[in-house]
């Protein structure tokens, strides 16, 4: 059994696993903007309703979540799951989970921006939502990169909680690996994989930020 | 036709996303790539089919899908088979020959062995066959007969002092987590016997419990005799299987309790096979790890 080949086999688990990565990053980011704004609203039952969602999303763990979100239609509903739901379920999970977080990195992204700036902004006559996505946005994504690498690259080593889903993700791919050989070694194989993913993404991510950062 | 759309939206995302990750191992991108793409393809055919089936729903038995859960982590019954990339198995071998029998498509889906419960009954597989312990779970599911006598033994390092249950006083033991080892170990019947380890510790998985005694973390392990033999192939001169079994039992194949139609019909099949020699035939594949002695072959 060649490590070409333990490689080969758990290298076909790191598509299930981009795919986690890459549709929860898309779902996450804009509905934390979303839920961002929601939390600071001036509507009070609004706000405190979202302020509540976050708490429950942030306190327990993901792997509850993922099995609430996938196991629930069925003890709630009666629902007959099909297969495909194990993934839609995986990506629903991770998706709420990441924009609670991705919400208070980007709400205290704008609260740093000084009021002096919506208020001035007010008097040269711009709009609440000119001023926001103008002005506001732009600085916030800038000042918000350093921690959303940090959870971009927590959430690409989060993926192996799909497992939980019998979602076939790289990790998974591994343990069965693993216990085909009846050795270990598979699963540092995977420790590699992730290593080696998280170094394209911290790349990547240093990058946009070098790239935003044309006042500095 | 929509969901179709949607699998190739996603093999196109996946490809895109890959080439971005750039030429860290431009190979095995495009073959991972191409798989992929196949795979969601593939998906896309098999939800266009589970519709059509849920349509029709299970009034006509011909070409439904046959979904077994297992778990791809307990050889010999389901594991990865690696030269084939493909789940394989005693139990799988035998789903497979009873599919192709009834005219069904088998659906092998690996479940995360902890939530078997919830998976039968949401019905997001139609049974459990993988080494499925009857004894002592009669009630909780509808079964087929029995096919396999298996047996829970001690397996110990080949060098270690350990030669009897009696030597196991005071000594470390490791099972799996929910396995029918535990619901012995902490039946009546050996309550004496697992007073006197020092602990009982769990895992969630076995091939981890034999990791854990190669290190000296445990001293013996509470396992299925097919499992033990299994590790013992692939780490010769070893481990060591105490002569003293702690219990006998037998495997059977678990459906959902009250499904007794989709039983009857499995259980028809099987006995088919079992009546002109395939079962025993399936069984010699399997004859390192003693499956074909194992084997129940009256009816």
């Amino acid at each position: 059994m060649s490590l070409m080949n333990v490689m080969r086999q758990i290298g076909s688990g790191f598509g299930s696993t981009l795919i986690i990565f890459f549709f929860t990053l898309l779902f996450s980011m804009p509905l934390g903007i979303l839920v961002a704004l929601g939390r600071m609203s001036k509507i009070k039952p609004l706000s405190v309703l979202i302020q509540g969602i976050i708490s429950i999303l942030r306190g327990t763990p993901l792997m509850l979540q993922l099995i609430v979100v996938f196991y629930g239609p069925y003890y709630l509903f009666g629902m007959k799951l099909s297969t495909g739901w194990r993934l839609y379920a995986t990506l629903i999970g991770f998706s709420i989970n990441y924009a609670a977080y991705f919400a208070e990195i980007f709400r205290a992204g704008i609260q740093s921006i000084p009021v002096g700036q919506t208020e001035a902004a007010t008097v040269l006559g711009y709009t609440k939502v000119q001023t926001f996505v103008k002005i506001i946005f732009p600085q916030m994504v800038k000042r918000t990169i350093p921690p959303v690498t940090n959870e971009v690259i927590t959430l690409v080593k989060d993926t192996s909680l799909a497992f939980v889903l019998a979602y076939q993700e790289m990790f998974t791919y591994a343990k069965q690996v693993s216990a085909a050989m009846s050795s270990l070694m598979p699963l540092f194989v995977a420790g590699l994989f992730y290593y080696l993913f998280n170094l394209v993404v911290t790349i990547a991510m240093d990058r946009i930020e070098k790239a935003l950062s044309y006042y500095n | 036709m929509m969901k179709k759309l949607a699998a190739l939206f996603l093999a196109g995302v996946m490809a895109a996303s890959l080439a971005a990750c750039g030429g860290s191992s431009a190979a095995s991108t495009a073959t991972s790539q191409a798989e992929k793409a196949e795979e969601a393809a593939q998906e896309a055919v098999e939800q266009t089919a589970e519709q059509t089936e849920a349509a029709v729903e299970t009034a006509t038995a011909e070409g439904r899908e046959f979904v077994v859960g297992f778990d791809a982590e307990y050889p010999p019954y389901g594991y990865l088979d690696m030269a084939t990339n493909d789940y394989t198995g005693f139990d799988l071998e035998l789903a497979q020959e009873l599919c192709n029998r009834r005219g069904w498509t088998l659906v092998k889906k690996p479940i995360n062995w902890d939530n078997k419960d919830a998976e039968i009954d949401s019905g997001s597989i139609d049974c459990i066959w993988n080494g499925m312990t009857y004894t002592g779970r009669e009630e909780l599911y509808t079964w087929s007969r029995p096919y396999v006598n298996n047996s829970i033994v001690m397996c110990v390092m080949a060098d270690s002092d350990i030669q009897s249950l009696a030597d196991l006083a005071g000594k470390i033991v490791i099972t799996q987590t929910d396995s029918s080892a535990q619901t012995a170990l902490e039946g009546e019947e050996l309550a004496d016997l697992t007073a006197s380890f020092a602990k009982l510790e769990l895992n969630p998985s076995y091939n981890t419990c034999f990791q854990d005694m190669m290190t000296g973390a445990v001293d013996a392990i509470a396992v299925d005799i097919g499992v033990a033999q299994y590790q013992m192939k692939n780490n010769p001169d070893k481990f060591r299987i105490l002569g003293e079994e702690v219990s006998k039992e037998q495997y059977a194949i678990a459906f959902k309790l009250g499904n007794e139609e989709l039983r009857d019909q499995v259980q028809e099949t099987y006995d088919e096979m079992l009546a002109d020699g395939t079962v025993m035939e399936i069984a010699q594949h399997y004859a390192e790890d003693n499956l074909p002695e194992m084997l129940i072959t009256e009816k």
